[in-house]
């Protein structure tokens, strides 16, 4: 989709990671009296699914999605700052972490990235999270989805206990869908923990997540 | 080489270091850091080749990685603090590195050797699954079946699916119970191959210090098995891997330090991971004294280190650090596929050339069926990759890329499949542990082709 010219400044300091000309371009565009949601849902969403669609083609990589996130991030508070009544759209919060035991956490956050760069909120607990931890997190933020990571075998258990800790409760059994991936995550290990689905790779996690989503 | 003042030394930096936000480590001093060495250096790959031989580029590549590691350091997670290292410091410490090494004992000791770009003399060979999960009831024969080829020099076992039917949780008495599991099966396997001094990679099991200083204590590991310390993410450590340091210095092990940088991740392209590799082995041989250093780069979409764009950063960096430095480097060899198809030996004949006639030292693995699957692993294809590391030896890199170019153009078509093969209980006789007719006729049938591209299997 052709984005409008009248946010290729914002786009382009979203491509380039400047959060202070994003920032500016966007109190410009708030100015020049732009609604705000057409902002997130003509300029940022499709600017962000760009860039992810970049790093699948491997030609842009993760520092840049790490900074246009931080850029979106700037922007939508500068949205909220004027318009706080309005709720910038999101396709879903998630809760993401690399689970007990790992401290892995660059595959992780390539999946976190790619998530933003698709329109989702992300929460990214880091590495070496506690079971109860994401549990805490997904209550705090109502999040949709919890995603776990591990590129350790021997700390595929400690996802089975997030995953268990979910469907014992009743409050969240059907609150939080669960999704798992990482180096030695395939078909079995989804059998073996009772998750909801699992992503191969940081692209098709981003399938994986939105197929979820529209499970209910 | 190991020695307790300085591993103090090192352990003083992760306290006396420069505060730093991890996040702020990894854009601004890792991959700002990178993206600028890349810049000033003019660091490029030949898109056309696979072994990249433009010797001006790779030695520009060495001094662009020394640059980014004077500049980056290292991070500790546990302390928050950059463990930093002067120009001169890294020089030192890296020309300290051992040029040779004895692993195993008696009459299974062996000799490994640096090697030079286009070394006349073979690679060591590790013949083993790397990590990939076995059964408990196959572990010893599939194990074996690596340990008994006569051309594999050493071997790192897989890991335990289970304890004694448990999960072996990390962090747990479980992991502590599985990395003892792991000593008995290993050396039980060694001693049915008939090579019970046979160095081992070790430990397996042990994701955290707890496995790794059990196990490496009296009645288990060795000082002659190599004790193997990753530096986890790009350029981080934390105390738990300094604890092994500390623990296996004392214990006068010998040291194989590991790091594999993510294509597409903080370092960027593949230029960039070869920056991540030559600095990161680097670091590593200045924190904790190894012997042999090991890289297997990833990629966030194919989970093989035998794509395109990392066998060029593999080339470029094994040959940066083989033309500047006398380390002892290491290639792992992480294909796609796994036993029982073509396309695996193919990933081999790749892997295993580029880093025979780029200056590792060490061939290990291969890590068949990308080391996920259960019991996807053999000893055939690690006597493949052992036999293609030897017939390759002496080679020129202008007739290495020919053989490289043929071998993936046979393989990069299947590597948006899933290629894993077979269980090992499908290709070999698992009470004689021999493989079948069928695993045979492929390797068979395989090795004629590439024979017939000129590689002299003698």
């Amino acid at each position: 989709m052709a984005i409008d010219p009248k946010y290729s400044e914002l786009v382009t300091n979203i491509e380039n990671g400047d959060e202070d000309g994003g920032i500016e371009a966007a109190k410009g565009l708030l100015e020049s009296g732009v609604d705000p949601l057409d902002i997130v849902q003509d300029a940022i969403m499709p600017c962000l699914k760009e860039i992810g669609d970049r790093f699948a083609r491997m030609e842009v990589f993760l520092p840049e999605m790490m900074l246009a996130a931080d850029v979106v991030k700037g922007v939508q508070d500068v949205l909220r700052e004027r318009f706080s009544a309005i709720e910038v759209a999101s396709e879903g919060r998630v809760v993401i972490g690399t689970v007990f035991g790992d401290i892995h956490d660059i595959g992780k956050n390539i999946v976190a990235a790619v998530l933003e760069a698709n329109g989702y909120e992300v929460h990214n607990l880091g590495v070496n999270v506690d079971p109860k931890d994401f549990i805490k997190k997904a209550r705090e933020v109502d999040a949709d989805l919890i995603g776990l990571s591990s590129l350790m075998t021997t700390s595929i258990p400690y996802m089975r206990d997030v995953i268990d800790l979910v469907k014992e409760s009743e409050v969240d059994r059907d609150r939080f869908k669960l999704i798992i991936g990482g180096g030695p995550v395939s078909e079995e290990t989804v059998e073996l923990t009772g998750a909801d689905g699992w992503g191969e790779n940081a692209a098709d996690a981003v399938d994986a997540v939105r197929a979820l989503m529209e499970s209910g | 080489m190991q020695n307790q003042s300085r591993l103090l030394d090192i352990v003083d930096r992760a306290y006396d270091g420069p505060p730093c936000e991890e996040r702020d480590f990894d854009l601004k001093h890792v991959a700002a850091g990178v993206a600028r060495v890349v810049k000033e250096y003019d660091i490029g790959f030949d898109r056309s080749t696979f072994i990249q031989r433009d010797d001006d580029m790779i030695d520009r590549l060495f001094e662009a990685s020394l640059d980014f590691l004077e500049s980056c350091g290292v991070y500790n997670a546990t302390t928050g603090r950059r463990m930093l290292f002067t120009g001169r410091e890294i020089k030192e410490y890296v020309a300290s590195a051992p040029k040779e090494a004895v692993i195993g004992e008696g009459r299974d000791a062996h000799t490994e050797v640096y090697r030079s770009v286009e070394d006349p003399r073979p690679p060591t060979i590790i013949g083993s699954p790397i990590g990939s999960p076995l059964s408990e009831d196959m572990y010893v024969p599939i194990m074996q079946s690596y340990i008994q080829e006569p051309i594999v020099d050493t071997t790192t076992p897989g890991t335990l699916d289970s304890t004694y039917g448990r999960e072996p949780r990390t962090q747990s008495p479980y992991e502590v119970v599985a990395a003892w599991q792991e000593v008995d099966l290993i050396f039980d396997a060694a001693r049915r191959a008939g090579r019970p001094g046979m160095s081992i990679g070790c430990v397996q099991m042990a994701i955290s210090e707890i496995g790794h200083l059990s196990a490496i204590s009296r009645g288990g590991y060795r000082p002659v098995d190599w004790h193997s310390i990753a530096m986890f993410s790009e350029m981080k450590v934390n105390n738990g891997l300094l604890i092994k340091v500390a623990h296996s210095v004392r214990t006068d092990g010998v040291i194989q330090s590991f790091y594999n940088p993510i294509l597409g991740g903080l370092g960027g392209g593949e230029e960039g991971v070869a920056v991540l590799i030559v600095a990161g082995l680097m670091a590593m041989q200045l924190m904790y004294m190894a012997a042999t250093h090991s890289s297997a780069p990833v990629t966030p979409l194919i989970p093989a280190d035998t794509v395109p764009q990392l066998l060029r950063s593999m080339s470029a960096a094994h040959s940066a650090l083989s033309r500047h430095t006398g380390m002892m480097t290491d290639l792992p060899i992480s294909p796609l596929a796994g036993p029982g198809t073509e396309t695996l030996l193919y990933e081999v004949v790749a892997a295993a050339t580029v880093g025979t006639v780029c200056g590792a030292s060490r061939l290990m693995g291969p890590r068949s069926a990308t080391g996920v699957h259960l019991n996807h692993c053999t000893g055939l294809e690690a006597r493949f990759m052992g036999e293609v590391g030897h017939a390759v030896t002496g080679t020129s890199r202008e007739q290495a890329e020919e053989v490289v170019q043929r071998a993936v153009a046979r393989y990069e078509p299947e590597l948006t499949g899933k290629p894993f093969g077979k269980p090992f209980a499908e290709l070999y006789d698992v009470a004689k542990v021999r493989p079948n007719a069928e695993w045979l006729g492929i390797y068979d049938e395989v090795k004629e082709e590439v024979a017939s591209w000129g590689v002299d299997f003698g």
